[in-house]
């Protein structure tokens, strides 16, 4: 690929970037890491993904639209980014198809990194989908878009506030006009190579009872497979009673799970060590 | 062209011989078809449900017993109770009947397809809940096991039937487990209701009748020889203790939040603010999961957005977004209203 | 611990918690989004916000003029479409039809091509193809991006909400009345986007009660034939607008008969309560006009275009074949058009008119064309149409009069060809879209013949009504 190679320095500056990001389509051949894009209905996720690839996608207001996954590619600083648009769903813990796809595609697909799109109109509602991803995988970043329609009706948000809190990068966005989605594209790549680590917000606080059974079960999972990352969602989905979990645990393929999260513990000790050196 | 009368009189009779003998499920042809489905096969899953119920419940079973229960003669009872042996699926000795290993797990097999086809009903579809039995009475016959279990799967491995028997796992196993009798409470105790027996219909109809479910908490009111009365969901109930007996119930942990308030969000006005504090358990499976996907739970806020031109559905305020509901769903969300400033 | 005893300990810890995991886990985590999200929002003044969006809200969601106004809007679309389509599809026919059929069949001639090749595939298949991309193509390019564009504006998801009481009474969902607007653009895609309902039960009504939809191919077919029977009737100052006021009287006759059916079905076959129905309604957005044209046309007009293609060029050839294969010298076509005459007769039709819509099922579009036609063969008409076989339409409509009236056709016929276009089976495209959506032999036949049977009762009593009256 003769994509254009950055002055070092000046890889966090997304504006300098443009030159860097190619847009695929869909010539997803031989790509180094895979996107996933979940979020709500309505929230301007075909746009997003649109934007990132070149594609048109048809961008609809109903759930269930995007009935099997799309996918595209685009490739920026040299590597070249696979993205899988997910379906539009309010959860990813009911038991539609939908979720269905989503929902096993960010646990066992294992995206290198997995873009949760918000909308910022209507934030407290889309945090339940972000919470439940967030549950799931340690690599994500929250896409705010809308962003323009929500300071046009006077709601105003701290992304700061908010990465803070979620543990994640949070990158304002209006992905119709492209706002953001420059910013957008250099931090999926910085959390899928391992730049930026994230410390997702995980949920506490139901019932005692409850609690004490997730926990159990999770303790004993994480014996069994003491390398995978999110033993706590497993548990909670085998009190789900979900077949796929069940028989991945059956095979052992939980196990598998491993290597993507080794990888990314390689990484931090790199990382460890490059700081220990400055 | 022919006389047009003689021509609609002929058209009619037509139309009238076909609605008779085509008209969905209650026409000729398909209860031609359905007498014609009471096959041996039909005969004898039925006869080991029943002898496997009657090992569960401790009775006696007898070639009399079966027959009264699967309204048979004797005499075809007693060729049902031949076959089964031939298949050894049961034992009989000395008028006493009892399954065999193989009997019981093909008992349980049947069980397995009736129970999940009625949480199917239940959950997923609108079926009235006083047709949940019957269809999944000629349900369990005709599916097979590889798609009783596809249905398992794609409902999360359920654990319960909507009345709340255990539905057995794939292998057969089933736990057991004792639960009290409503009759056996006093009055201010609160409990919640784990199970109702769904047989016989007459019964069932009653408690039906009085919109319980399991999972609601119940509080006992007074209770005397003739009758129990209790509150359930806000609205006080009375049954006979026959009736009651039909009902199990666990006493209320201490960790568990008692709800006392149970408006509705029906009773919303315009410009008033609340919270949601619960939602029905007669609203159950797919639809439950949608409300909470959106953000009915509890602590949410609401209000009315706007009104349809017919008043139902609503439109309302939910965690930033408008959700459209329909008025018999808003009956099932309870609220508590909240003071404005 | 192995694997085996960690399903067991999940098990049992299953029974232990009992109900109400799922409640308490969505509980909590929206506590937690509950609590970010008002630490995150640093302004958020609900009165201010939304502001034109409750304004419009209010208007199309209004006691008294939300209904006129989504009338209105469905009229406007209607109309723009229909008018839109007249040019277009007059260039196409005559591109593909006056100038492209000639030019391909004397070129095929010159290198030396059979007669009989030459007419099944240029007579046969290739006109019908033809036809159904000059009828069908501008519609839909028209009809699809303005519904698209409704869409993405959020005006659909507030016609569900003002039509859900229908639909509720009728035991079916609110959004049905999506899928029942999108199927008068074409069926096939109405009942894809039958998709957006997730109970199975209302979702298999709406793909039954679709068809009633009087789609884009049918329209020409109701305009046309209004137009000769119903106009000609009246004084013709009031024609123009007394064929036009049938053809709506007809799209509305579907919407009810759509009604009724869902609650018959909803009463009978396909038992249960109306389920629930909760939608979202999105804040308005201004759509974007070029993406939404180029989108829609690739994901619906393409798309469904293409497969009408797929269909139509079979037909194209089975009707050619049974207008020239003879039997005892007289074509198969005729052999069942004298056949089935009676019958037709006895329902206010005739044999003509029941060879075209069987040998037309792949598109309703060659209807017309294909009645001509047969209408010219039976009569031994000479010097009109094309040929023997030929499927052919004319410019100008008293010649088209002429031509119906020659075959014997009367008010009768007419009104009854119109209510026969709105009850009868789908074309093939839907039936093969039917049967992949709901992956079911039976619901694709019971979708298929319903409307027929419907069709052949209501046409039946109509006629012999007519009959008595006359």
């Amino acid at each position: 690929m003769s994509v254009q190679k950055v002055d070092h320095n000046c890889a966090d500056c997304p504006i300098h970037n443009t030159g860097n990001l190619k847009k695929l389509g869909i010539d997803m051949t031989d790509h180094d890491y895979v996107v996933a894009l979940a979020g709500n209905p309505n929230t301007g996720k075909s746009t997003v993904f649109n934007s990132l690839t070149g594609l048109r996608q048809h961008t609809g207001n109903w759930p269930g639209k995007t009935v099997t996954r799309a996918e595209g590619a685009f490739s920026y600083n040299d590597s070249k980014f696979k993205i899988v648009d997910l379906p539009g769903t309010y959860s990813l813990l009911s038991t539609s198809t939908d979720e269905e796809v989503a929902r096993d595609f960010i646990l066992f697909g294992q995206p290198d990194v997995t873009v949760i799109v918000v909308d910022a109109t209507r934030l407290e509602r889309n945090l339940n989908l972000v919470l439940q991803v967030l549950e799931i995988t340690d690599r994500a970043i929250v896409c705010l878009n809308l962003i323009d329609e929500a300071s046009r009706n006077n709601i105003e948000i701290d992304t700061r506030t908010l990465s803070k809190d979620l543990g994640v990068p949070v990158i304002a966005t209006a992905a119709r006009t492209n706002v953001g989605m420059q910013e957008l594209i250099s931090k999926i790549e910085e959390v899928s190579s391992g730049k930026y680590i994230c410390k997702p917000h995980r949920v506490t606080g139901n019932s005692r009872k409850i609690d004490k059974a997730i926990n159990d079960l999770s303790d004993k999972i994480h014996k069994e497979f003491p390398n995978l990352p999110n033993p706590k969602w497993v548990a909670l989905r085998l009190l789900e009673g979900d077949q796929k979990i069940i028989d991945a645990l059956k095979n052992g393929d939980l196990g598998d799970l491993k290597s993507n999260y080794e990888m990314i513990q390689s990484v931090r000790e790199e990382r460890k060590e490059t700081i220990d050196v400055a | 062209m022919g006389d047009p009368i003689l021509a609609l009189m002929i058209g009619s009779a037509i139309l009238v011989i076909f609605t008779f003998l085509f008209f969905p499920s209650k026409g000729f042809y398909f209860r031609w078809k359905k007498s014609k489905n009471i096959s041996e096969k039909v005969l004898i899953e039925d006869a080991l449900k029943y002898i496997y119920d009657c090992e569960y419940k401790n009775i006696n079973c007898t070639v009399q017993s079966i027959a009264g229960n699967l309204e048979i003669s004797s005499n075809n009872a007693l060729d049902v109770v031949k076959s089964l042996q031939s298949h050894k699926l049961i034992t009989s000795s000395e008028r006493l009947i009892n399954l065999t290993e193989h009997g019981r797990s093909y008992a349980l097999k049947v069980i397995r397809i009736h129970r999940l086809w009625e949480k199917y009903l239940a959950d997923e579809t609108g079926v009235n809940p006083a047709d949940w039995h019957d269809e999944a009475e000629s349900k369990e016959h005709e599916l097979t096991e590889e798609r009783a279990n596809e249905l398992a799967v794609q409902m999360g491995n359920p654990i319960k039937d909507p009345h709340g028997d255990p539905i057995p796992n794939r292998k057969g196993e089933i736990p057991q487990f004792e639960d009290l009798h409503l009759n056996s409470l006093k009055a201010n105790e609160i409990a919640t209701i784990t199970h109702i027996e769904d047989e016989p219909s007459s019964a069932y109809s009653q408690i039906l009748a009085l919109g319980l479910n399991p999972g609601m908490q119940i509080k006992v009111i007074q209770v005397s020889s003739e009758k129990i009365v209790f509150e359930a969901e806000g609205d006080e109930k009375v049954l006979a203790p026959v009736f009651a007996s039909n009902i199990s119930i666990r006493k209320i942990r201490k960790d568990e939040k008692i709800q006392e308030n149970f408006r509705n969000l029906l009773s919303l006005s315009k410009n008033e603010k609340a919270r949601v504090i619960g939602i029905s358990r007669s609203c159950r499976g797919l639809q439950r999961r949608r409300l909470m996907d959106l953000g009915i739970v509890p602590g949410a806020r609401v209000s009315i957005a706007i009104k349809s031109p017919s008043g139902n559905p609503t439109a309302y305020n939910i965690r930033g977004a408008s959700i459209a509901l329909r008025n018999d769903q808003a009956s099932q969300i309870f609220i508590e209203g909240i003071s404005q400033n | 611990m192995s694997r085996k005893n960690l399903l067991v300990e999940a098990n049992a810890l299953r029974w232990e918690i009992g109900d109400n995991l799922h409640d308490t886990i969505m509980e909590s985590i929206y506590a937690d989004a509950s609590k970010i999200a008002s630490r995150a929002l640093i302004k958020n003044e609900e009165e201010n916000s939304f502001v034109i969006d409750r304004v419009i809200d209010r208007l199309i969601t209004s006691r008294w003029l939300g209904f006129p106004l989504m009338f209105l809007m469905l009229a406007i679309v209607f109309w723009i479409t229909i008018v839109g389509a007249n040019y277009p599809s007059g260039f196409l026919a005559w591109l593909l039809v006056d100038l492209g059929q000639p030019f391909l069949k004397e070129t095929a001639m010159s290198i030396g091509f059979p007669a009989w090749l030459s007419g099944l595939i240029f007579d046969g298949a290739y006109l019908a193809m033809a036809w159904v991309i000059a009828v069908m193509l501008p519609p839909m390019a028209i009809f699809f991006p303005m519904f698209t564009l409704l869409e993405d504006f959020g005006y659909l998801p507030r016609v569900a909400f003002n039509l859900d009481n229908l639909f509720r009474k009728a035991g079916a969902h609110g959004k049905q009345a999506l899928s029942m607007t999108m199927g008068f653009g074409c069926n096939a895609a109405g009942i894809i986007s039958t998709r957006i309902i997730d109970s199975p039960r209302e979702r298999l009504i709406a793909i039954i009660t679709n068809n009633f939809s009087l789609c884009n191919g049918r329209w020409p077919t109701q305009i046309l034939i209004a137009t000769i029977f119903i106009g000609a009737a009246a004084p013709a100052h009031l024609a123009g607008l007394l064929s036009a006021g049938a053809v709506v009287f007809i799209a509305l006759l579907g919407i009810v008969f759509s009604l009724l059916v869902s609650w018959g079905l909803s009463r009978s076959v396909l038992k249960g309560e109306a389920s629930t129905f909760s939608l979202e309604l999105p804040p308005y957005r201004p759509p974007r006009i070029m993406q939404t044209l180029y989108t829609s046309l690739i994901d619906r007009t393409i798309f469904v275009l293409w497969r009408a293609i797929v269909f139509a060029i079979p037909a194209g050839v089975v009707i050619w074949l049974t207008a020239n294969i003879d039997i005892a010298g007289v074509s198969i076509a005729e052999h069942f058009i004298s056949w089935s005459n009676p019958f037709g007769l006895l329902l206010g039709l005739n044999g003509v008119i029941l060879l075209a819509y069987i040998i037309a099922i792949p598109a309703n579009e060659i209807v017309i064309p294909t009645i001509l036609m047969l209408t010219v063969l039976v009569t031994g008409m000479s010097g009109l149409g094309e040929g023997t076989g030929v499927m052919f339409e004319l410019d100008s409509i008293s010649d088209t009069s002429g031509i119906l009236a020659a075959g014997g056709w009367t008010m009768l016929t007419g009104i009854n060809l119109m209510l026969f276009s709105l009850l009868h089976n789908p074309c093939s495209t839907t039936i093969y879209t039917i049967y992949k959506e709901t992956g079911s032999i039976k619901w694709t036949a019971v979708s298929t013949l319903l409307p027929v049977v419907m069709g052949v009762v209501v046409c039946f009593f109509v006629a012999q009504l007519w009959y008595l009256f006359s």
